[in-house]
């Protein structure tokens, strides 16, 4: 027996459609009642995962375990999960109430026992009072809502969310991500929930696992994702950054220098992305900074000791509500950066001053 | 607790933010449209109008004259027809053979057609064209022809009857021929494609992940079927049998070809007051009483789905 119980193991699960490998032998383990994320653009085969977990696929090779229990070759009816889809799915000849106590009847759960849950679940989605509405009479928000009750009200061994919230505008997605993080948090069913949207996979995930072409990139906690990627890709698909050509001089172990332009920096090793992660000198790399960590100054001067403020002019402003976007032409070159500490005197073609501490510098291998 | 939203009437009231000079001259642009719409219409509005309802009306105002002089002077006005066709008992029955053997052919070719729109549903868009093609090619040849067909395999010493005494299983032939089975058999085979397409169209409309949300539920692949896709289908299924029930009461060929005077079906009876005995008038009366079954049995049927518990399926 392990120590830690995994609800979920997946152990060298491979799926081909034709010549075109979706899955290609992976891993996965999820911890009782976390919330993990499939992440990863189409295509990556994090569909293809939630189905062989919730059993509407096979996988050519390779196994499925549900709470300990190989279940490969078991059908969806037997496995006892819970799934939202992202068009709702509710069965549009049935109220709500019938919708939820559809798998509570295929239970044989008693009749008063029943109603009992169906109006735990509806209060917990704050749907109470709509029971007799049939799905047509419901807005988008309302539907997903009856339609995460009625996977609940089972009290499934898992809760698999397949997008979800991708066919709801921009307002109540907000509110449903809330939402469906304190449920999970308050009834603690161990859920997986499979998205292309990394600002929901980041916000609502215990854990991410981002996907690429059939493979895991990474998997782990949002901050280390988005701090710590591990591979070009998730860095390229988390989040937005600047890149820059650079050639390494040297490296000693605990730093490495580079050349960028005219200019000379030292960054960590820590930083480098991917798997070559051997440097040395004449190596060419490619530098990456994220937009929020480039400081921008009317003046010159600066509190850091390391970070040095060169002069660029800005050629962008985009305000964001809580922060603005700056587009500024530095040597030539055009970097975006996210600040908060706005000066009203900025408009186009304004004189800024712009830097950056090197340890939020990332480093890839050409 | 969220305030119910209710998105059609927000779309009303945007609406009726529209005032003044705009909502004038959307007016005017609407009834301007209307007028081109009608203008379209006119010539088939003409053709439906000259060639069908005048007549229709003909027809009803005939059924109203009880002397065999169709028009002048001496023409005599009564529901005479009408009560001689409610009280023989000849026409009675020929008109419960009619429904009879109408449902019985709905029944078949539901019960035929069913799993071939399942089939049709559940295939790729390739496979799913081929069977419509299959399915559909009867429609290509002549309904003479095909009955001629069934002639050949039904007679009394025919393929099939000389088929099932070859192996023993029967020792007289079966009365296939001229007999409301035929019937039953040629019309079913008739009107299956109109069952099969009605039922298809309102499978294709069901969202695929409905099965999926029962199954994770708990239902199996049957229990799916019966509480989820079938009681969807049913628009398909009413539509279908709509058809095929109207279609079969008003057959003309199939009962004359394979029934013959064994089996009086009302076209029939029609036919040979019409063409054989020249009643013009009785004809029409028998006419517009076929009419009035089949319009009536057809609303009812519908009506008794629109207001089942399954109603919702219907919006």
């Amino acid at each position: 027996m392990n120590a830690i119980t995994f609800d979920v193991e997946i152990k060298g699960a491979r799926k081909q459609f034709g010549s075109n490998v979706v899955l290609n032998d992976i891993d996965l383990e999820v911890k009782q009642g976390e919330l993990l994320t499939l992440l990863g653009p189409s295509g990556c085969g994090k569909s293809t995962t939630l189905n062989l977990i919730a059993g509407f696929l096979e996988a050519d090779q390779g196994d499925v375990y549900i709470k300990g229990k190989k279940v490969t070759k078991v059908p969806p009816y037997k496995r006892d999960l819970g799934m939202v889809f992202q068009t709702y799915s509710l069965f549009p000849h049935m109220t709500v109430l019938e919708n939820l106590s559809f798998g509570l009847k295929l239970r044989k759960v008693a009749k008063t026992e029943q109603k009992k849950k169906i109006d735990r679940v509806l209060e917990l989605v704050k749907m109470s009072g709509l029971e007799h509405r049939y799905p047509r009479e419901l807005s988008g928000g309302q539907r997903q809502r009856v339609a995460i009750a009625r996977a609940l009200v089972v009290e499934p061994e898992l809760l698999l969310l397949d997008e979800p919230l991708s066919n709801l505008d921009a307002k109540l997605r907000h509110e449903l991500r809330a939402e469906i993080k304190r449920l999970q948090k308050e009834i603690g069913v161990t859920t997986i929930f499979v998205t292309h949207d990394q600002e929901e996979a980041l916000s609502m995930s215990d854990r991410v696992v981002v996907m690429n072409a059939g493979e895991i990139e990474q998997i782990s906690t949002p901050t280390v994702i988005y701090n710590h990627p591990e591979t070009e890709f998730v860095f390229q698909f988390i989040g937005k950054s600047n890149s820059f050509e650079g050639e390494v001089i040297e490296t000693d172990g605990r730093k490495i220098s580079l050349k960028l332009g005219e200019e000379i920096i030292h960054v960590n090793p820590a930083n480098i992305i991917g798997e070559n992660r051997s440097l040395r000198a004449a190596d060419e790399v490619k530098l990456y900074i994220r937009p929020e960590n480039i400081h921008i100054s009317s003046t010159r001067e600066t509190s850091s000791p390391t970070m040095e403020l060169q002069p660029a002019k800005i050629i962008q402003l985009n305000y964001l509500g809580t922060s603005w976007e700056v587009d500024v032409s530095l040597q030539g070159k055009t970097i975006q950066l996210l600040t908060n500490s706005y000066d009203s005197a900025w408009q186009y073609g304004s004189e800024v001053y712009v830097g950056w501490n090197p340890s939020e510098i990332m480093l890839i291998k050409k | 607790m969220e305030p119910l939203r209710n998105y059609a009437d927000q779309e009303v009231s945007e609406q009726v933010k529209v005032t003044g000079e705009p909502q004038r001259k959307t007016k005017v642009r609407k009834r301007r449209s209307w007028i081109a719409g009608l203008l379209l219409l006119i010539p088939i509005l003409l053709f439906v109008f000259g060639f069908f309802i005048v007549p229709m009306l003909y027809i009803l105002y005939l059924s109203f004259i009880s002397t065999d002089n169709l028009n002048g002077a001496d023409a005599v006005y009564s529901l005479q027809n009408y009560i001689t066709l409610f009280t023989d008992s000849y026409y009675l029955s020929s008109m419960w053979l009619t429904v009879k053997i109408s449902l019985y052919s709905v029944l078949v070719s539901l019960i035929l057609g069913y799993p071939i729109a399942l089939t049709m549903a559940k295939s790729s868009p390739k496979i799913r064209g081929y069977i419509t093609l299959l399915i559909a090619s009867p429609l290509l040849v002549s309904i003479v022809v095909r009955n001629f067909g069934w002639y050949l395999l039904l007679l009394p010493n025919g393929t099939i009857n000389q088929f099932l005494m070859n192996i023993g299983l029967i020792k007289k032939p079966l009365n296939l021929l001229f007999s409301e089975l035929g019937v039953v058999i040629g019309l079913s085979n008739a009107y299956l494609p109109f069952m099969v397409l009605a039922i298809a169209t309102s499978l294709y409309n069901i969202d695929p992940s409905l099965e999926k949300a029962g199954a994770i539920l708990g239902a199996s692949p049957m229990r799916s079927f019966l509480t989820i896709t079938l009681p969807l289908s049913l628009p398909g299924i009413v539509s279908g049998c709509v058809l095929v029930f109207s279609l079969s009461m008003s057959a003309y060929v199939t009962p004359s070809l394979m029934g013959g005077a064994n089996v009086p079906m009302m076209p029939v009876v029609i036919y040979d007051q019409i063409n054989t005995l020249l009643k013009w008038t009785f004809g029409s009366a028998l006419s517009y009483v076929l009419l009035g079954i089949t319009l009536l049995s057809v609303f009812f049927f519908t009506r008794a789905f629109e207001k089942s518990k399954f109603r919702e399926v219907f919006r």
